[in-house]
């Protein structure tokens, strides 16, 4: 009788191994500093995550299909510049729709390449991150993209608004990540995706289009990098040339955090999401528990590489390899 | 021994006259090796402003390259510019100590070199014939007596406490401005607390969510000291956001979005650090180097104080 019950419960824990990693750093940084669950702490995190969030939601399906996408962080600069000059130029409401576009395209050219040219994701989505920075700078000149009258355009809405005294970019991440659960989950789109990742060659044997799944996993990649985007130059007004720099390493590490294999065919968006607020909090925690910065680089990683072993331990029943 | 020095010396000095010379009755080839143009504002303007210097004088020709922030990249052009044997080259060096050895090489072959705008390493001011740029110290210790100043007009100079949102760490510049800052703060304003320092890596963005993390945990923050205006800009979006008013911002290198903030009256003052200034100090020192004309080693051009009061003296910074 206690056996079972203590099976059901280690069995639940294997599942949600990372949910577990979440709430015990969750109670150890609020038994270091009391303001830490304190709600404007809370809802300035989750906010503040939503940018890196949002990309993330959109690389898992490129993940779970079975391809990296390295070009994120560069492309969000590419959109956050863009849409700030076009901003002052032809006006917001027109300077949004443009950006998604373009935008669109960049994630379209990256999907041709590794769905129907066949290439290397790695390589493509690696050159790709270079080649965007710099179509940024030339496009922008090197210099710092500003609104010009920053209180006087109702662009400021995406990232700093709020409805209901929730912060915009909440219920948009929020939004998204319901939507895209949907999709991935519940459609024949979402099991295309999974099959083409878990094994390519069985899911064209079976008749799926393999280069269209691929194809539309970058396009679905490069429109949350567009909302990113949108959301990153309505929340500061203004930006530098590398705003987005290094957040493509931060979205794998959210995604692997939330037990998605680099290897493709697993992962959801709501695990994601959870890798995502790990990230966040995470780096929250250690500045309001003010460790010396030098150390929170080292600490953040070995908390992460923490929660991957004690997901992956979970997953197996046991802390070590079972071959070791 | 002795004899062997002066006879090298007066060698030496012969060379430098005879290149002297003739660069003055043909032209003087002047390299340069920047660090990475197009990642900011300042070192777009600076490139800008230097090659409009090199072309309005008659007397020089500039040879004009950019490291793209790679060091290896960066000594690969100091051997070009050595093997193209130009009069002067300016460096501004990827890293300060990595790029040494190429320093010294060009000193062995003859060439004077120039550091701009950010030092190399103490080891290696031996190969270095000047280094032109701003006092980053003195930019601190001034930021420092701007905050206390404005402090003693509002009456709180004897409680007030501070946070200080620095540049990325291992940077010469953001090391100097927080010392300058540090050091100068306690002399002035021995009353006001720093209460904690964290990087902002010369990113707005960083610098908003570590000011938002500052906001949290400080119910009660007076100033704020940001290692540049970016930075300086993104902590008080954060302060904004979050509904808190009163607290005084100063930063470094004066940005337009800082100027502009100060002009909505919400940002307190800065230095101005002007890259024409910095691009033109530079190459002035190449010249005068050329020319034989004595310099100092440490060739530091002007970055005086600005706040609301005076800001109506200086033109809006161009980046």
């Amino acid at each position: 009788m206690a056996d079972e019950r203590l099976n059901a419960i280690s069995r639940l824990l294997a599942r949600q191994g990372i949910l577990v990693a979440f709430v015990i750093f969750m109670i150890g940084f609020a038994l270091l500093n009391d303001r830490f669950l304190a709600v404007d702490n809370v809802l300035g995190v989750v906010r503040s995550s939503a940018i890196l969030g949002v990309m993330a939601l959109g690389v898992t399906f490129v993940v779970i299909s079975g391809n990296l996408d390295l070009s994120v962080g560069s492309m969000m600069s590419f959109s956050t510049i863009v849409v700030l000059d076009l901003h002052d130029k032809i006006g917001p409401g027109l300077a949004i729709p443009v950006m998604f576009a373009m935008t669109l395209a960049l994630g379209g050219l990256i999907g041709l390449l590794v769905g129907y040219f066949r290439l290397n994701s790695l390589i493509v989505t690696l050159g790709m991150l270079s080649a965007i920075h710099g179509l940024t700078l030339t496009y922008s000149g090197g210099k710092n993209m500003d609104i010009a009258d920053k209180a006087g355009t109702w662009f400021s809405f995406f990232g700093q608004g709020s409805v209901l005294g929730v912060p915009v970019p909440i219920i948009l991440l929020l939004g998204l990540a319901c939507l895209l659960s949907v999709l991935l989950a519940k459609t024949p789109f979402g099991r295309k995706v999974y099959a083409v990742g878990g094994n390519g060659v069985a899911a064209t044997f079976s008749g799926i289009r393999r280069p269209r799944v691929v194809l539309m996993t970058y396009l679905i990649s490069s429109f949350c990098v567009a909302v990113a985007g949108l959301l990153q130059a309505s929340r500061s007004m203004g930006s530098q040339n590398t705003v987005g720099q290094g957040l493509e390493l931060e979205v794998l590490a959210a995604i692997i955090l939330g037990g998605a294999s680099l290897l493709g065919g697993s992962g959801t968006v709501f695990k994601t999401l959870v890798g995502v607020l790990i990230l966040g909090f995470i780096q929250n925690g250690l500045l309001l528990v003010g460790l010396e910065f030098y150390v929170q680089y080292v600490v953040t990683w070995l908390i992460i590489i923490l929660a991957v072993w004690l997901d992956i331990a979970a997953k197996r029943g046991r802390l070590l390899s079972p071959i070791a | 021994m002795k004899f062997r020095t002066i006879l090298a010396a007066t060698t030496a000095i012969a060379v430098v006259s005879i290149a002297g010379s003739a660069s003055a009755a043909e032209k003087m080839t002047i390299g340069i090796t920047q660090n990475n143009v197009g990642v900011d504002s300042y070192q777009t303007t600076y490139e800008k402003a230097f090659i409009e210097a090199a072309e309005a004088n008659p007397d020089v020709e500039a040879v004009v390259l950019d490291a793209g922030g790679d060091v290896a990249r960066q000594i690969a052009q100091m051997e070009d510019l050595i093997q193209q044997k130009v009069d002067a080259i300016i460096i501004w060096p990827t890293n300060g100590k990595a790029v040494i050895p190429a320093v010294r090489k060009a000193q062995q072959a003859g060439i004077p070199v120039i550091v701009t705008n950010s030092n190399i390493a103490e080891e290696g001011h031996g190969f270095v014939k000047s280094f032109s740029g701003p006092d980053n110290i003195t930019q601190g210790s001034r930021a420092a007596e701007i905050m206390c100043d404005k402090f003693k007009e509002m009456g709180i100079d004897k409680e007030a406490r501070v946070v200080q949102i620095s540049g990325q760490p291992g940077y010469t510049t953001a090391i100097e401005r927080a010392k300058g800052f540090e050091d100068r703060l306690p002399e002035v304003c021995p009353d006001v607390t720093l209460v904690e320092t964290q990087p902002g890596d010369w990113n707005r963005e960083k610098s908003q969510k570590v000011m938002e993390a500052f906001l949290v945990k400080y119910d009660d923050i007076d100033g704020v000291y940001a290692g540049d205006d970016n930075m300086g800009v993104g902590a008080l979006n954060a302060a904004k956001a979050a509904g808190r008013e009163g607290i005084i911002f100063v930063g470094a290198t004066n940005f337009a979005v800082g100027y502009e903030a100060m002009e909505r009256g919400e940002y307190w003052g800065s230095i101005y650090q002007s890259p024409v200034d910095d691009a033109k100090a530079a190459l002035k020192t190449a010249i005068d180097v050329l020319n034989g004309t004595e310099v100092p080693f440490l060739n530091y051009f002007d970055t005086p104080k600005i706040t609301q009061d005076n800001m109506a003296d200086f033109t809006k910074p161009v980046f």
